[in-house]
């Protein structure tokens, strides 16, 4: 009996440890790897919150502005890559490439997983987490390949 | 009770939390730790109760030497779980699993208080006996079952599917959520 108990805990503790590598919540599960975007807007407001940033970007096209809020790293992985409450202010211009949610109707926002975002001054770097599922596209520099 | 959890949200420590760099990252592996620590532990208290191993071990002596560790473990991991609470105050409540969890909680808070009150009483008729009263074990499984759920639904916070700025959801979601729904959103609802 207690060595069926081992082996359970074994199995068990295994398989937690494995699910963990897939971070804090897996991409698939809100995320469409098919609906890539690439928008450029302006930055309305960074909620610069654990466990992931928040960047909403006011997006203008034909005359319409759609808010889009992208999901980021962490506050830390967002530094480490460069991107700082300086860096991104609102009122800049920014590109970014990402993936739409799941459900595609925008409202009240539309909701995004940031990849890349690109400065006015050119400089990209990637605003994601590492290891969270998402399409290898390279925008992740630590991205095994 | 939201004005409340504003208020939360607006203090200079939750929003020091919910922007650190370090802690909250830290404070979420500790949570992780200590619910490892109290749920590992309740696990060999609870199998014992239910008589299913160390049935050599009286249920005093197991209970003396593992039960102290379970209860540093649940201290321990509600610390650090009212802190997470505390960096994201709006955001949590509004979260359908985080009141889930609660629920499950309550109940399996009631679950235990009468298993120790009960077994306090008892449990020198039944110490070592291998018969041990059927409503003990069935309390001793439905803890483990409780607190598995309690992980599972905590666990589950960390996906937005029925968060309040993902709308539409069905009424009954926006109402176990609380989410308050400006009407010119489903207005705009009826033209697409």
């Amino acid at each position: 009996m207690i060595n069926l108990i081992y082996k359970i805990s074994a199995i068990i503790s295994f398989s937690i440890l494995s699910l963990n590598i897939s971070s804090h919540h897996a991409f698939t599960a809100e995320f469409d790897a098919n609906a890539p975007i690439n928008i450029t807007g302006k930055v309305l407001k960074v909620e610069w919150i654990n466990p992931h940033a928040w960047v909403h970007v006011e997006v203008e096209e034909k005359g319409k502005k759609t808010t889009w809020m992208v999901e980021g790293g962490t506050p830390n992985t967002l530094i480490r890559n460069g991107i700082n409450k300086e860096s991104i202010k609102p009122g800049t211009v920014i590109v970014v490439r990402g993936y739409q949610s799941k459900g595609k109707l925008c409202l009240p926002r539309c909701i995004a997983n940031g990849r890349d975002v690109t400065f006015p001054d050119g400089r990209k770097v990637f605003m994601g987490s590492s290891g969270t599922g998402a399409p290898r596209d390279g925008a992740d520099p630590r991205e095994r390949r | 009770m939201m004005e409340f959890i504003e208020w939360l949200a607006s203090t200079s420590s939750s929003v020091a939390l919910r922007e650190s760099l370090y802690l909250y990252p830290w404070i979420e592996s500790a949570h992780v730790l200590f619910i490892a620590i109290f749920f590992g532990t309740l696990l060999f208290v609870d199998l014992r109760l239910s008589g299913y191993v160390f049935k050599e071990l009286s249920i005093t002596e197991m209970n003396k030497k593992v039960l102290p560790l379970t209860i540093i473990g649940f201290i321990l991991m509600c610390l650090t779980g009212f802190l997470l609470f505390y960096a994201i105050p709006i955001r949590n409540y509004q979260n359908l699993f985080f009141r889930i969890k609660i629920i499950l909680m309550i109940i399996a808070g009631l679950n235990a208080y009468y298993f120790h009150r009960t077994m306090n009483r008892e449990s020198k008729t039944w110490d070592k006996d291998s018969h041990i009263p059927f409503v003990m074990k069935f309390s001793a499984v439905s803890s483990l079952l409780l607190w598995s759920l309690v992980i599972i639904s905590g666990r589950m916070i960390a996906y937005n599917w029925f968060d309040c700025d993902r709308q539409p959801q069905s009424e009954i979601i926006n109402f176990l959520t609380s989410c308050i729904v400006e009407t010119e959103l489903y207005e705009s609802l009826d033209g697409i």
